[in-house]
C-alpha cells in the first residue's frame, strides 16, 4: 500500500541486474579517468619534463667545483722569483642567517678585525639582503682571527692573487711595466702576465661530487675529477737587480731634469735577451685596482717617438756598408741644406767647414746625415731602414706594443728622407731604436729582442732562430770605432764610465717634439750605447721625456741627450760593470 | 639429507665419474643452489621460510651496504676536512714563500744594507786600465776652423738674408 501509495515498485531482477551493472561501469569510467588523470599528470612529470627535473634535483646534491689551475711563476734570469702565488681572503655575510640579537656582536668584531665602518655593517646585517662582501682580499691572519671567532652567517671565501716584488719606492713593485699584473678573475693584462697568458695560466680542472645538506663533500656515488693542469713557469732574461739600479737610477734622473717621465730598456747583445726594462714612474701591480689607467701605459713599448741624433748611428751605418762613405770621407758643412723647399740646418746651425764622417757623429750634425743618405740613395737607405728593423713591428714578446709604419719608399718625399736621415719625422718605439743600434753591437747582425728566455721545460723558439746579418761586421766595427769617438771626443762624454774611457761607444740624441704639426721646444733626450766597444756585454738606451733643466728656458740644449740621459746611462753601467764584474777589452 | 643426486655420484664413484658425457656435467647445479636446497631440507623450510631467508639475506646486504655507506660517508667528511687544512697550510706556504723572496729582493737587500750602515760607493779602482790618452775633463771638442771660402760663406749669409727663414723641420742633436 505504501509503495503504492508512493508510486514505488519493487524492481524486478532484470532492472536490479542492469542498476548494478550501470553502477560498476559508472564507477569503473570515474575510475579510469581519475586513474587517467593520475597517470597522465604522472606521465607529464617523469616523461614532459623528466629532463628539467632531473637537472633540478641534481643540482641540489651534486656539485661541479671548477679547480682552478695554479698560475706559472715567472723567475728572472738568476731564477730570483719575480712574481708568487699567494692566497687572500674575502669575508662574506648573509644578513638572514645573523640572529637579530648578535648583529651587534657581529658587526664589531668584523669591525675589529677587518677595520671596516661598524654602522655601515649594522645596517647591511639589518636588510633584507641574502649576501654581501664585508671585505675581499686580505691576508692570511685576518681570516685566522675572523675563523676563531666563530661569527654566525659570516663566510670566508679562498681567492688567489698574485704577488709582485717591491720596487724602488714603497707605491711601485719590481718591473711592474714589462710583468703587468693579473686581474681578480685571472686574466693577465699588459706585459708578460697578458702575452703569456695561455702558458702562464695552465688549465683548470673539476670535480663533479655528490654533497650533503651541509654541503659537504660525500665520496659515494659517481665522482669525476679531472686535475687541473698549472701554468708553465717562465724564466725571464731580465736581472732584477740591474733592473732595481736601473728604476734607481731613472728615478733619480727624471726628478734631477724635471722631467715628465723616462725609460730605460738593456739588451744582451749577443741573444737580444732584455735585461732591464724601466719605466718613471711606474705604479704598484700589487693595487692595481686602485692605481688609474694611464699609470699602466708602459712608454717602452707602447710610446712612439722620433729618436733623433740616435738614428744617425743607422744611417751611417748603411752608408758605410753601401761603400758610399768611410769614416773618414771628407764633406763640406756649412751648416744648413735647402732639401725639398725647407731650409734644415744642425742643431747648431754653424758653418763647420770639412769634415769627415767621424767629426759628424761625435758632434752630432744634421747636414752630414743629410749628405750620407744623398750619397746612399734613396733606395739603398730605405731597405737599410726595413734591415735594422725600423719599418717592422719589433715583434717583442710583451703585449701592447705600438708601431707606426713609415710611408713606402715611394711614397715618401724628399724632405722626410732627409729628416729620417737625422732622425725626425720617423716614428720608432724604444725597443725597435735599441734592436737596431744593438745591429752594430752584435757585428751586424739583427738579434731578435726576447724578454722570455724558457716557458716550462722549452726554450724560446726566437733565441734558437738564425740571426740576419744586416750590415758587414767590418762596417759595424768601423760604426764602433765612430761611436767610440762620440764618447771620448764628442757629445757622449757624460756618459763615459770610470775605466772604460777608451772602451765604450755610444750617440746622444735630441729631438723636438711634434704638436699639432708644429715642432716645439720640449723634446725626447736619449743616449744609447755599449760596453766593452768590441765585446760588448749589454747595450742601453735611455730615454727622458720632457726634460725640464733649471735654465733651459734661456739655453735650451741643457735639455739635451748628453746633458739630461747620457748620466743616467752611466750610473746605471757603472752598476752593471761592478755586478757583472765586467773588465775592459785589452788591445 | 643427502640428495639423491649425490647419492648416485658416490655410488659410482670416481671412476664412474670420468664416464659421465659433458653434456650432463653442464647440468649440474651450482654450490649456491645446492647448499641452499640443503640447507632448506636441512631447515624443513617450505616456501614462505624461503622467501623470509631471501629477505633476510637482502636485509643484511642492505644493512652491510648502509654500514659501509655510512664508513664511507664518515671517511669523504674526514678527507674533507684534511682538504680544507691541507688549504690552509698551502696558504701559509705561499705566505713564507713570498716573505722569503721579499727578503731576497733588491730593494729589501739594498733597504736592509742601509739600516746596517752600509753604502754604495761608485768604484773607480775596480779596473787596472791603461793610461787614458785623451783629456777626460775636456767639453765637447771645439769645431774645427772653418775652411770654406770666404766669397762662398759671404754669398751664403747675402742668400740667407735675402730668402729669410724657411721652416725648419727641427733642430735635432
Amino acid at each position: 500500500m505504501a509503495a503504492g501509495a508512493f508510486g514505488y515498485r519493487p524492481p524486478g531482477r532484470l532492472e536490479r541486474a542492469t542498476s548494478t551493472r550501470l553502477r560498476i561501469f559508472t564507477m569503473l569510467v570515474v575510475a579510469l579517468l581519475l586513474s587517467s588523470v593520475v597517470w597522465a599528470r604522472l606521465a607529464y612529470w617523469q616523461v614532459m619534463r623528466h629532463g628539467q627535473l632531473t637537472q633540478q634535483a641534481s643540482a641540489q646534491y651534486r656539485e661541479v667545483v671548477e679547480l682552478p689551475a695554479m698560475r706559472g711563476a715567472i723567475f728572472d734570469h738568476n731564477m730570483t722569483q719575480l712574481v708568487v702565488n699567494t692566497t687572500v681572503y674575502s669575508a662574506f655575510v648573509s644578513p638572514d642567517q645573523v640572529p637579530a640579537a648578535q648583529r651587534l656582536h657581529v658587526a664589531a668584531a668584523l669591525s675589529s678585525v677587518l677595520g671596516v665602518d661598524q654602522n655601515a655593517l649594522v645596517s647591511t646585517l639589518s636588510s633584507t639582503r641574502k649576501f654581501a662582501y664585508v671585505k675581499r682580499r686580505f691576508s692570511k691572519d685576518k681570516a685566522d682571527a675572523l675563523r676563531s671567532m666563530k661569527l654566525p652567517g659570516v663566510g670566508l671565501e679562498e681567492e688567489q692573487q698574485r704577488s709582485y716584488l717591491p720596487g724602488i719606492a714603497p707605491g711601485s713593485t719590481l718591473a711592474a711595466n714589462v710583468l703587468g699584473f693579473v686581474k681578480y678573475d685571472g686574466s693577465g693584462q699588459y706585459g708578460i702576465e697578458a702575452q703569456y697568458q695561455k702558458s702562464l695560466g695552465g688549465t683548470p680542472g673539476y670535480i663533479s661530487s655528490y654533497r650533503d645538506l651541509a654541503n659537504r663533500e660525500i665520496v659515494l656515488g659517481s665522482h669525476t675529477h679531472q686535475d687541473p693542469v698549472a701554468g708553465s713557469d717562465l724564466v725571464l732574461s731580465v736581472d732584477a737587480n740591474i733592473q732595481y739600479a736601473a728604476e734607481q737610477a731613472l728615478a733619480d734622473g727624471v726628478k734631477k731634469a724635471r722631467a715628465e717621465s723616462g725609460s730605460v730598456l738593456i739588451m744582451d747583445p749577443k741573444t737580444g735577451g732584455i735585461v732591464a726594462w724601466a719605466d718613471y714612474p711606474s705604479y704598484n701591480a700589487n693595487n692595481f685596482n686602485q692605481t688609474p689607467t694611464a699609470a699602466f701605459k708602459d712608454n717602452v713599448l707602447s710610446y712612439v717617438y722620433e729618436p733623433g741624433s740616435v738614428m744617425k748611428v743607422v744611417t751611417l751605418s748603411g752608408a758605410i756598408d753601401k761603400g758610399a762613405i768611410k769614416p773618414s770621407t771628407v764633406i763640406n758643412d756649412p751648416g744648413a741644406l735647402y732639401i725639398g723647399g725647407y731650409r734644415i740646418a744642425d742643431w747648431d746651425g754653424r758653418n763647420h767647414g770639412n769634415i769627415n764622417y767621424t767629426y759628424v757623429l761625435e758632434h752630432s750634425l744634421n747636414v752630414g746625415a743629410m749628405k750620407a743618405m744623398q750619397a746612399e740613395g734613396h733606395q739603398a737607405f730605405y731597405s737599410y731602414l726595413q734591415g735594422f728593423g725600423l719599418t717592422q713591428p719589433s715583434g717583442i714578446d710583451v703585449a701592447g706594443e705600438n708601431f707606426v709604419p713609415p710611408p713606402a719608399a715611394d711614397k715618401m718625399a724628399d724632405s722626410q728622407y732627409a729628416t729620417t736621415a737625422f732622425g725626425q719625422g720617423v716614428d720608432v718605439n724604444m725597443v725597435q731604436m735599441l734592436a737596431a743600434v744593438n745591429v752594430v753591437a752584435n757585428g751586424g747582425k739583427y738579434a731578435p729582442p726576447h724578454v722570455v728566455e724558457r716557458i716550462g721545460n722549452k726554450i724560446n723558439p726566437v733565441m734558437l732562430q738564425a740571426q740576419r746579418q744586416v750590415i758587414s761586421p767590418d762596417a759595424a766595427k768601423q760604426m764602433t770605432r765612430m761611436m767610440e769617438a762620440v764618447v771620448q771626443h764628442g757629445s757622449g762624454f757624460t756618459s763615459r764610465v770610470h775605466g772604460f774611457e777608451l772602451d765604450q761607444a755610444g750617440k746622444t740624441g735630441t729631438s723636438q717634439i711634434p704638436v699639432n704639426g708644429k715642432y716645439t721646444l720640449n723634446v725626447w733626450a736619449s743616449f744609447v750605447g755599449f760596453l766593452p766597444s768590441d765585446h760588448p756585454r749589454f747595450t742601453m738606451i735611455v730615454v727622458i721625456r720632457k726634460p725640464n733643466v733649471p735654465g733651459s728656458d734661456k739655453d735650451w740644449t741643457l735639455n739635451d741627450g748628453y746633458f739630461t740621459a747620457a748620466p743616467v746611462w752611466q750610473k746605471i753601467a757603472q752598476t752593471m760593470v761592478v755586478s757583472w764584474h765586467i773588465t775592459p777589452d785589452h788591445r | 639429507m643427502i640428495s639423491t643426486r649425490i647419492l648416485t655420484r658416490r655410488r659410482l664413484g670416481a671412476a664412474g665419474a670420468q664416464h659421465v658425457p659433458a653434456r650432463r656435467r653442464r647440468r649440474t647445479r651450482g654450490f649456491v643452489q645446492v647448499a641452499s636446497k640443503v640447507t632448506a631440507d636441512r631447515l624443513h623450510l617450505n616456501a614462505f621460510g624461503h622467501a623470509y631467508l631471501g629477505l633476510g639475506a637482502v636485509l643484511i646486504c642492505v644493512l652491510f651496504y648502509l654500514a659501509l655507506a655510512a664508513q664511507i660517508t664518515q671517511s669523504s667528511y674526514e678527507i674533507a676536512r684534511l682538504q680544507d687544512q691541507q688549504r690552509q697550510l698551502l696558504a701559509e706556504q705561499d705566505q713564507l714563500r713570498y716573505q722569503e723572496v721579499t727578503q731576497h729582493a733588491p730593494a729589501q737587500v739594498q733597504g736592509a744594507a742601509a739600516q746596517s750602515g752600509m753604502e754604495r760607493t761608485a768604484p773607480t779602482k775596480y779596473v787596472s786600465s791603461q793610461p787614458v790618452a785623451i783629456d777626460l775633463k775636456a767639453a765637447i771638442g771645439a769645431p774645427p776652423t772653418d775652411m770654406t771660402p770666404l766669397w762662398q760663406r759671404m754669398m751664403a749669409a747675402v742668400v740667407n738674408r735675402i730668402v729669410g727663414d724657411h721652416p725648419v723641420m727641427a733642430a735635432t742633436r
